[in-house]
């Protein structure tokens, strides 16, 4: 492992403690009630949420829960009903005033099946963001992106079209795109629940590796316990349908991490104590699902 | 497997499909015969790379380890593709690869060294199949150029991974050895028998009025034709210009206002609410029953006709082009909104190259329906033009002449819409690449 991974231990309580990083998140009380009017789907149920500047936060609930919901509303998609979303003590969004938040390059989504534009380059992509803001030249976005393609290990794909490589390395261009931005938040929606295990693997250390170069925070929607555990700083649990935090887990394995946690006793034991949790919520969220239909 | 049996295989394969015939037979007593079943691996990643192998016959999954840059790491060799290129690799000797058979698999290995070797003897030769073998390894396994240029050179001049054309001309020598254009020649084939034989030889009732398929033929190809047009008399030259102007025109303006109304309905939903009903309830009145009114409308006999063909092709575009709109997946929009996009940016940057491939399947229909109403437009109003020609010859009894200006619709019709789709394949590099992939 490289030299730089080993001096960064960033513990859960980084933002708190260091005053430089950026890209803390506060939920308080947010509450998102789909169609008021009419059917009213209440997604999102009084959710209150602190994730610290550079944490990998954990998010995991049974399927249509209202994950995706909360996520949207952080990256600026819709709207809320009410509560308040904070990034670094700033008011992103907070109705009636400010029912939207904006969606801007400071929190990007990685989203469930990709959205690399397929007719762009890789480079092309990765160069995106800076070009739309047009906030350097067109000669130093292009260097710029060469020199992060390079340095995760994506040289000689540049001129490939996404669709020409492999699902893997079109996971690895979108979060450099992500990257190249500087943002202080990446919101990931179950980016590898398309990908085989093997592949997945490879991505999880690859993420991580990313990470501990990057030290964003890390707001990251998933379904696999395997993966919440092995990545995050801490799980949140959510509940079924209307989703708000059912427990909070800390997961006190120190990083940097690689495989070999997959085998530990500790991983093991959290694994034992979130199963059951989740299982719990997933059978709720499933004879919910057969009253209404 | 007996010599000749080898060499044929050899022949068929890309790297040594240019060897001369006696240094085949010479190579394939170097090669050895082997089968596998299916689920066998032949070897790993990190073995040592002693052969290079050729399929006979069966299928064998070839899979590049991360970290060789492979663009496209997965591919499956069949019958007469080569495999274990690590075998001749100046600074490699072992695997890159791991390679599994999907089915029973019959193949013949050679071994590098000896290869290397035996083209020692004749350079010249042993460069160009190396250099094959480099195009190969470059554009059919996806590997970076450093590394396909890794592959031993036996004269001073150096090798270089071919352009595309020597690549194009081996997939045309093997579309030549395929199936695929003798299938549409007999396609071809058939359609003019059953011309031939219902008319001039069967004399089958319903067609005994027609013109069969000598006289047409006749008629067409003669520098002193009975009715008049040929291809050697200007006027049919004329005719089918006139009507390729008219084309041109009504193709064009349908182009350029469908386009973008099309892509303005797809996006914005207000624009949506006011133009779309009235849309819809002038597309599915026929062109014929425009006839009357355009001619009325416009003087001449030229701008009814441009006018009738220009309809019909604005609905298909401006349909298709909407329809292109709304498949666009929501995310990309989001995307791109996330990476700082304003408004205008995303529409231009999303919307117009997302909307793309339905919009040139829209230009490929509106071509077709171009044709289509230009003909009825000529029959009824025209003066000149292919349709004109059709239905004048009709009241004029020159039964032949029909069917010439029936072929050339046929065929101009045909290179028309060629011309769109190579339009699009030019346009849209990212798709065409994509679909090559998928082996479509
Ligand atoms: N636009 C909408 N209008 C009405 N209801 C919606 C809308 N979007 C989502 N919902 C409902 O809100 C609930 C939460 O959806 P959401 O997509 O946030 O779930 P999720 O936890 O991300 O699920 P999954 O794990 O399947 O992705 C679901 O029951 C869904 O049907
Ligand atoms: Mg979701």
């Amino acid at each position: 492992m490289s030299a730089v991974m080993q001096d960064l231990k960033v513990p859960p309580q980084a933002g708190k403690a260091g005053g430089a990083l950026k890209g803390a998140i506060r939920i308080e009380d947010v509450v998102k009630i789909y169609d008021p009017e009419g059917a009213a789907v209440m997604a999102v149920d009084h959710c209150s949420l602190d994730i610290p500047a550079g944490e990998i936060c954990m998010i995991v609930g049974p399927s249509g829960c209202g994950k995706t919901t909360l996520l949207n509303a952080i990256a600026g998609f819709h709207s809320i009903t009410s509560g308040k979303i904070y990034l670094d003590n700033e008011l992103l969004c907070g109705p009636p005033e400010k029912p939207m938040a904006q969606p801007g390059a400071d929190r990007i989504v990685v989203f469930q099946n990709g959205a690399l534009f397929p007719w762009k380059s890789n480079i092309d992509n990765v160069a995106f963001g800076p070009m739309m803001q047009g906030k350097l030249s067109k000669k130093e976005i292009y260097e710029k992106a060469r020199s992060i393609m390079a340095d995760a290990g994506l040289s000689g794909t540049e001129h490939n079209f996404p669709g020409e490589v492999s699902s893997g390395l079109r996971r690895r261009v979108e979060i450099v795109r992500a990257l190249m931005n500087e943002p202080k938040v990446l919101l990931f929606d179950e980016p590898y629940r398309a990908l085989d295990s093997l592949t997945k693997s490879v991505m999880h250390e690859a993420l991580l590796e990313i990470y501990y170069k990057n030290k964003v925070t890390i707001f990251f929607i998933t379904h696999d316990l395997e993966e919440a555990i092995f990545l995050g700083h801490r799980l949140v649990i959510m509940t079924s349908r209307p989703c708000k935090p059912k427990k909070i887990i800390d997961v006190d394995i120190p990083h940097p991490r690689d495989y070999s946690v997959l085998t530990s006793t500790r991983y093991r034991q959290l694994m034992d104590e979130t199963v059951e949790l989740v299982h719990e919520e997933a059978k709720k969220a499933f004879s919910a699902g057969e009253k209404e239909g | 497997m007996n010599q000749n049996q080898t060499a044929d295989l050899l022949k068929r394969s890309m790297p040594f499909q240019t060897v001369p015939g006696e240094m085949l037979e010479a190579i394939a007593k170097l090669a050895r015969y082997e089968s596998y079943a299916r689920g066998d691996v032949i070897y790993h990643q990190g073995d040592f790379a002693d052969d290079v192998f050729i399929v006979s016959s069966g299928a064998v999954q070839h899979t590049l380890g991360i970290g060789f840059q492979a663009t496209h790491p997965e591919k499956i060799v069949r019958s007469g593709g080569v495999f274990g290129w690590a075998a001749v690799l100046d600074n490699q000797r072992t695997r890159m690869a791991k390679t599994v058979c999907m089915e029973r698999t019959e193949l013949i290995r050679i071994n590098g060294e000896e290869l290397i070797n035996f083209f020692k003897a004749t350079p010249e030769t042993g460069d160009i199949v190396m250099s094959r073998f480099a195009t190969m390894i470059n554009k059919e396994y996806t590997m970076p150029e450093e590394v396909a240029g890794h592959v031993p050179h036996f004269t001073q001049v150096p090798v270089t991974v071919a352009t595309g054309l020597s690549l194009t001309m081996f997939r045309l020598s093997q579309w030549l050895k395929s199936p695929k254009p003798y299938l549409m020649m007999t396609g071809f084939g058939i359609l003019l028998a059953t011309w031939y034989l219902a008319v001039e030889v069967w004399k089958l009732p319903r067609f005994a009025d027609m013109p069969g398929l000598t006289t047409v033929m006749k008629e067409w190809f003669s520098k002193d034709p009975v009715y008049g047009l040929s291809i050697w008399t200007p006027e049919y030259y004329q005719h089918i210009w006139v009507s390729v102007r008219r084309i041109l025109i009504a193709f064009f303006l349908a182009t350029v206002l469908g386009v973008p109304l099309g892509l303005f309905l797809g996006w914005s939903k207000t624009f949506r609410e006011y133009v779309f009903p009235v849309f819809e309830t002038l597309r599915p009145i026929p062109i014929l029953a425009w006839v009357p009114l355009a001619i009325i409308m416009f003087q001449g006999s030229e701008t009814p006709v441009i006018f009738l063909t220009f309809l019909a092709s604005f609905y298909a575009t401006a349909l298709n082009t909407m329809l292109g709109v709304e498949t666009i997946d929501e995310s990309y929009s989001r995307a791109a909104a996330c990476l700082g996009a304003s408004k205008w940016q995303v529409f231009r940057e999303v919307i117009v190259p997302g909307a793309m491939p339905f919009m040139f399947t829209g230009l490929q229909i509106s071509i077709g329906v171009a044709w289509f109403s230009l003909v009825a437009g000529e029959m009824v109003a025209g003066e000149y033009g292919l349709g004109y020609v059709i239905n004048t010859s009709y009241t004029m009894v020159r039964y032949p002449t029909i069917v010439i200006g029936m072929i050339t619709l046929g065929i101009v019709g045909y290179v028309s819409s060629a011309l769109v789709r190579m339009a699009g394949d030019y346009m849209m590099q990212w798709r065409v690449r994509e679909l090559a992939l998928g082996g479509r």
